[in-house]
């Protein structure tokens, strides 16, 4: 199989400067198609910067909106994952990640997990989406897309793989802070991040492309450190923290095969058990257990 | 880290070298990877600069190691020669402010200037128990109103000449004098934007030392420096360390006070510091303004403070 070539974009947006971020990515394009690239990644919100606030409103296209379909002509024959504020035709927003393929966008992901503790303040300026689903790409296996905090629920890595996907993609704007020396190079945001893509590369024996932005929007700096971990849990490449750059990863898709033979874990995920007790999980915390007996006769019956 | 240091019962001491004994005493948990804090205010500051488009920045030099280490962080964001330092010593500052102040101004080769606030403060306090502007109630004000009025004197120095020089004013408070409160409203703490605000006092030492403060420094009592012989610690009745450790801990980590306690701190102290913080939570925030309208600044009208267009 021929090797894919990542382009990791690990851009500074500037903040709610719609048109130079635009130009950017055009740019970065170009320079991601003379380097060879399939699969083009950029940062979340890499259209728009991060901390917007009201500006949110006044930032936000529609998924059919001209300027992305130019963006989407400009990724031809390549694939690219470009992130931005989506207005839903009911004029909700959310932070979302769209698959350029072809000249057209492909698929949409909203950020499901909006961050809403601590310095985020998600929530106030967005609506969370409602979907997770791996999507087909030109690549020949399927993407699993999500947008940074996506990545802080279990359950988001876990579904995408089962779902299908090969590579899990994370777009994100990380904010570093808890500085301490204590920690792997320094920054508490970074060490947690890396224990998590590895741990979800392995688990999921899947390739976990992550794209973090650098640069600041007022008083936060996004600590870049993109990495693509390999479906072993190793990393196979890991750029460095807070410059930008554009990187260019090849990995092997074969090695995903070779991992799931090896270690079939996801052949031994069992969702039906997982999905009957997230049902009486459910059912028990709304107070409705007595609506589990018809989900399990056979206990039922053992209990008369 | 940078500093080379050795953990001596549960405290770490940063030598600058044989004989010259410790530079500082660092709490271990506030240690910091020096490169990662200064890579990321230096660029803050540049940051900060662009956005508003500006290229040039200024700040009050006291010759104590807060501004000396804001001096260096802001050479390094846009070069010596983009950067003023304004030194504005009172005619009862220690000589050794103006100094050291000197010292740091010298091996960054940036532009300084000397504005003497001593005809200002007298021309309001009067000077030797005459009366001047402020009149009796003037004449016979306690050494923390004349403090005051100097660190609000500076302020309006530094805002004019930020005029004249083009550039934005840095801020020089850490976080400890911020979250006690030690630091005059609309005085010292009037800046465009601060660097190193969320840096405790130990963590002030160590970037300094890292990136070359002079030793002289680092080494002297922090001082405010508003009547002869004050030291911040004298005043607080606190060293820096174990106050840093102790707000660490209470705010940083979220401790409770009987964890605080069970750690070995003194009730006592932490009833005390608890108070500090609490009382001086208004000088950290924006004055607020009555709701009346549909869209209220702070409230509900929520912008970045730089945004597309907002640049000079």
């Amino acid at each position: 199989m021929q090797p894919l070539r990542i382009a990791l974009a690990q851009l500074a947006p500037r903040l709610g400067v719609l048109d130079d971020n635009l130009a950017r990515h055009r740019e970065v394009l170009a320079a991601a198609r003379s380097g060879g690239a399939g699969l083009v990644v950029f940062p979340e919100l890499g259209l728009t910067g991060y901390q917007l606030q009201d500006l949110a409103a006044e930032v936000a296209m529609r998924a059919d909106d001209p300027r992305l379909a130019s963006l989407a002509a400009d990724a031809a024959g390549m694939s690219a994952i470009v992130s931005f504020v989506e207005e839903a035709a009911d004029h909700r927003l959310f932070i979302s990640a769209a698959l350029l393929e072809d000249g057209e966008v492909r698929f949409v992901h909203r950020k499901l997990f909006l961050p809403t503790y601590g310095l985020f303040d998600e929530r106030r300026f967005f609506a969370a989406g409602d979907r997770l689903r791996a999507t087909d790409s030109r690549l020949g296996v399927k993407l699993g897309i999500a947008v940074c905090e996506d990545f802080w629920h279990l359950a988001v890595p876990e579904t995408l793989a089962l779902d299908g996907a090969q590579i899990l993609i994370n777009v994100s704007s990380s904010p570093g802070r808890d500085l301490a020396a204590i920690h792997e190079v320094g920054l508490g945001t970074a060490a947690s991040w890396r224990t998590l893509m590895r741990t979800y590369a392995q688990l999921t024996t899947s390739f976990v492309v992550f794209c973090n932005r650098v640069g600041m929007d007022e008083t936060i700096s996004f600590w870049g450190g993109s990495e693509v971990i390999a479906p072993s849990g190793e990393a196979v490449f890991t750029a460095p923290l807070f410059d930008e750059g554009l990187h260019f990863v090849d990995i092997e898709l074969g090695d995903v095969r070779r991992e799931r033979i090896g270690l079939p874990l996801l052949r031994d995920e069992r969702p039906e058990l997982h999905l009957r007790e997230l049902r009486r999980i459910l059912a028990e915390r709304t107070e409705m257990a007595t609506d589990e007996a018809s989900e399990a006769p056979d206990r039922a019956k053992a209990e008369r | 880290m940078t500093a080379g240091g050795e953990a001596e019962a549960g405290r770490l001491i940063v030598g600058a070298g044989a004989g010259a004994g410790p530079l500082f005493e660092l709490p271990p948990e506030l240690a910091i990877d020096t490169d990662v804090a200064t890579r990321v205010m230096v660029g803050f500051i540049r940051n900060q600069l662009r956005q508003a488009g500006f290229s040039r920045g200024l700040l009050g030099l006291s010759g104590g190691i807060d501004s000396a280490l804001v001096a260096f962080l802001v050479a390094q964001a846009i070069g010596p020669e983009s950067m003023l330092c304004v030194l504005m010593p009172y005619r009862t500052s220690s000589p050794e402010s103006v100094e050291h102040a000197r010292l740091v101004v010298d091996q960054l080769g940036c532009a300084s200037d000397l504005v003497d606030i001593s005809q200002i403060v007298d021309g309001y306090f009067g000077r030797d128990g005459e009366l001047a502007a402020g009149g009796a109630a003037a004449r016979d004000a306690a050494p923390l109103r004349r403090g005051n009025f100097m660190a609000r004197a500076r302020m309006c120095v530094l805002y004019d000449r930020s005029v004249l020089w083009g550039g934005l004013v840095a801020g020089t408070g850490n976080k400890t004098e911020s979250l006690i409160g030690y630091s005059t409203l609309f005085g010292d703490s009037a800046c465009a934007f601060n660097p190193i605000g969320d840096l405790y006092k130990s963590q002030v030492r160590q970037v300094a030392a890292a990136i070359g403060v002079p030793e002289q420094i680092i080494r002297k009592a922090p001082s405010a420096d508003l009547w002869p012989g004050q030291t911040d610690e004298a005043e607080a009745g606190f060293s820096y360390p174990e106050l840093d450790r102790l707000l660490f801990w209470m705010i940083d980590k979220r401790r409770t006070d009987e964890e605080l306690e069970a750690m070995g701190f003194p009730m006592a102290a932490v009833g005390r510091v608890k108070r500090l913080v609490a009382v001086s939570e208004f000088k950290r925030q924006v004055p607020p303004v009555a709701k009346l309208g549909p869209r209220t600044t702070g409230v509900d009208y929520l912008y970045p403070r730089r945004r597309p267009g907002s640049a000079r």
